[in-house]
């Protein structure tokens, strides 16, 4: 990095340097006023959160949390049901991805580029496209309301992403590594067990908090398929959207307990993030 | 962020060794074919089933009442589709949506990676905080710009009104639309600047060094060195950015449904209304087929150049 510096190339000037400053700050701003603006309220007695005028000082109060965890509208059973939902689909994704994802990724057939054009274009099929046939398909099968409905819809896209990504993963361990480990008297399933899988930790992570995040967040597929038992978190975000008002306090509270776990697990894996969301086309760490 | 690499290189090795054993390949191919089979089979059924329905769907009419039913139609949703105006105009709205989204954020998420990559100490905590909106839920996303620009609470409507903007935010056709688009760009900038950022990283010492040697000022540098060197990486980027952007719809969903007076109504809304709304099924399934083509295409493209680069096994 010293090198870096010194070299003229990246000598940049003081002005150069104030205006690159004064942009990530007012970028910096921009991202975060929002979100910090979001928690406060959730902290602000009804009266605060909506005056006129912006309020910063304040006493800060669990008002709102309490609301959330008492009386009829408890969000226990919505965050159990997004635990649930969320949770399976991404631990099948992840276990199905990593076996298929191998298999691809080693696999020599022909056709090979056609499987994987199909698989990332089931990846890629616009949410509507898919929740309209298994609108109809959920109802002559009675999962409409339930939650393994729910696991299986956020699979069509929480699958062929863990496919698609394990396999990028596990493209980029050199070949030697299998070879080495069956000469060595390993079987095909105790290499992949022993050897191959454990090198890629990282890819697995990454995958499973990814495919998290994408249908802990989803909103389409819950509006459509799920019911007083299987409603999940941003259904209950969306619930207290009412003809009569909103009471931003407790929706302000709902979206910190709906953002922060995920922002908690996508710091997490940030170092693999970009392999993850450009599907291994570009990766960086 | 230490060194980054393109994929490119990597996956070759992969498959050099194999055919240097051919008492092998067979049992490689029956591993690997029996590993890929439960996932595949999964999607198989989770993508194809749902395919041939929402294909029959187009073509049929659809009962609800008294169990699923499906009854031939032909071609008329076909033929109505190509006779709505107010499909093509919402179709017009949605490439505007569109362009004005990714493009914002193309432009601004390539502009803070530059910045950023200029910036020597504290990179990564920077970088962290600006990649926090792409983990907020795209509704919660929505919600929040409905607080934020809530005419009478609103913190962004009230430093509108410092600077003597007063109107209703989300109540004026053109305004709700400039909301939701920016909505858009808060969350998914990040994204642009993430990969990009990756792709600047990867821009080799010697090349700039190279550059600055044949005196080149910053700004030559940046179009005639750096952009070139990047460019796989931004078209990823925009290619990734583009079929999400047509997948997603819940932010305009939950802050103007469409409205007001459909001055939002993209297609993805077009397609809940008619499916869930009007329960209009055979229609819904006519545009959800045509939404289906256009993201194929931009996926084949983005395969093309994985392929081109080697990037595709």
């Amino acid at each position: 990095m010293t090198t870096l510096r010194t070299h003229p190339v990246d000598r940049t000037t003081r002005r150069a340097r104030l205006g690159i400053g004064l942009v990530l700050v007012l970028a910096l701003l921009w991202t975060l006023v929002p979100l910090v603006w979001m928690a406060l309220s959730s902290f602000k007695s009804g009266a605060d959160v909506t005056s006129a005028e912006p309020t910063v000082l304040f006493e800060p109060t669990l008002d709102n949390y309490a609301k959330l965890f008492s009386g009829a509208n408890n969000l226990g059973p919505y965050i159990l049901h997004s635990v649930l939902a969320a949770g399976i689909s991404s631990v099948l994704a992840v276990v199905l991805g990593a076996l298929a994802g191998y298999g691809l990724a080693g696999s020599r057939m022909r056709g090979k580029k056609h499987l994987a054009f199909w698989i990332i274009s089931t990846r890629m099929a616009p949410i509507a496209v898919v929740v309209l046939p298994l609108f109809l398909l959920f109802r002559g099968a009675n999962l409409i309301d339930t939650i393994p409905g729910l696991i299986l819809a956020y699979l069509t896209f929480n699958l062929p992403f863990a496919i698609w990504l394990m396999s990028a993963f596990f493209a980029q361990i050199p070949p030697s590594v299998e070879e080495s480990a069956l000469v060595e008297g390993c079987t095909r399933w105790q290499a992949f067990w022993h050897v191959i899988l454990p090198l890629t930790k990282a890819g697995l992570v990454t995958t499973f908090v990814l495919c998290l995040v994408f249908s802990w967040n989803d909103y389409a597929f819950a509006l459509v398929f799920s019911g007083p038992n299987s409603q999940t978190l941003p259904m209950a975000a969306d619930q207290l959207v009412t003809q009569t008002g909103i009471d931003w306090g407790q929706l302000t509270a709902i979206g910190t307990i709906v953002v922060l776990p995920m922002i908690v697990a996508g710091l997490a894996v940030r170092r693999w993030l970009v392999t993850g969301l450009t599907l291994g086309a570009v990766t960086g760490e | 962020m230490g060194v980054v690499s393109l994929t490119i290189e990597a996956p070759e090795t992969g498959q050099r060794a194999a055919p240097d054993r051919p008492h092998r390949r067979r049992g490689r191919f029956g591993f690997h074919g029996a590993m890929m089979t439960p996932g595949l089979l999964l999607l198989a059924v989770l993508s194809v089933i749902p395919f041939l329905t929402v294909l029959a769907m187009s073509f049929s009419r659809v009962r609800l009442l008294g169990g699923v039913s499906f009854s031939f139609v032909g071609l008329e949703y076909w033929a109505r589709f190509f006779a709505d105006v107010d499909l093509w105009t919402q179709w017009l709205r949605t490439l505007v949506f569109f362009v004005l989204t990714v493009g914002l954020e193309m432009v601004l998420g390539l502009g803070l990676a530059l910045c950023l990559w200029k910036l020597m100490r504290g990179r990564n905590a920077v970088l962290s905080l600006l990649l926090l909106p792409m983990f907020v839920a795209p509704v919660i996303a929505g919600l929040l710009g409905r607080f934020l620009t809530d005419s009478t609470f609103g913190l962004y409507s009230w430093l509108l009104r410092l600077v003597g903007y007063e109107g209703d935010i989300l109540g004026g056709s053109y305004s709700a639309f400039l909301a939701v688009v920016a909505m858009d760009v808060w969350q998914w900038t990040p994204l642009i600047t993430l990969i990009t950022l990756a792709g600047l990283t990867a821009v080799s010492q010697s090349v700039r060094e190279a550059a600055a040697l044949d005196g080149a000022g910053p700004w030559q540098t940046l179009r005639h060195i750096i952009l070139p060197s990047i460019s796989s990486v931004l078209l990823v980027a925009l290619l990734i950015r583009s079929m999400d952007a047509i997948r997603y719809f819940d932010i305009i969903a939950v802050t103007t449904n469409g409205g007001p007076a459909d001055a939002t109504k993209v297609v993805p809304i077009r397609l809940y209304e008619t499916a869930f709304r009007f329960f209009d099924l055979g229609y819904a399934a006519v545009i959800g087929l045509v939404m289906l083509a256009v993201t194929i295409a931009i996926a084949r493209v983005f395969v093309g150049i994985l392929d081109r680069k080697g990037l595709t096994r």
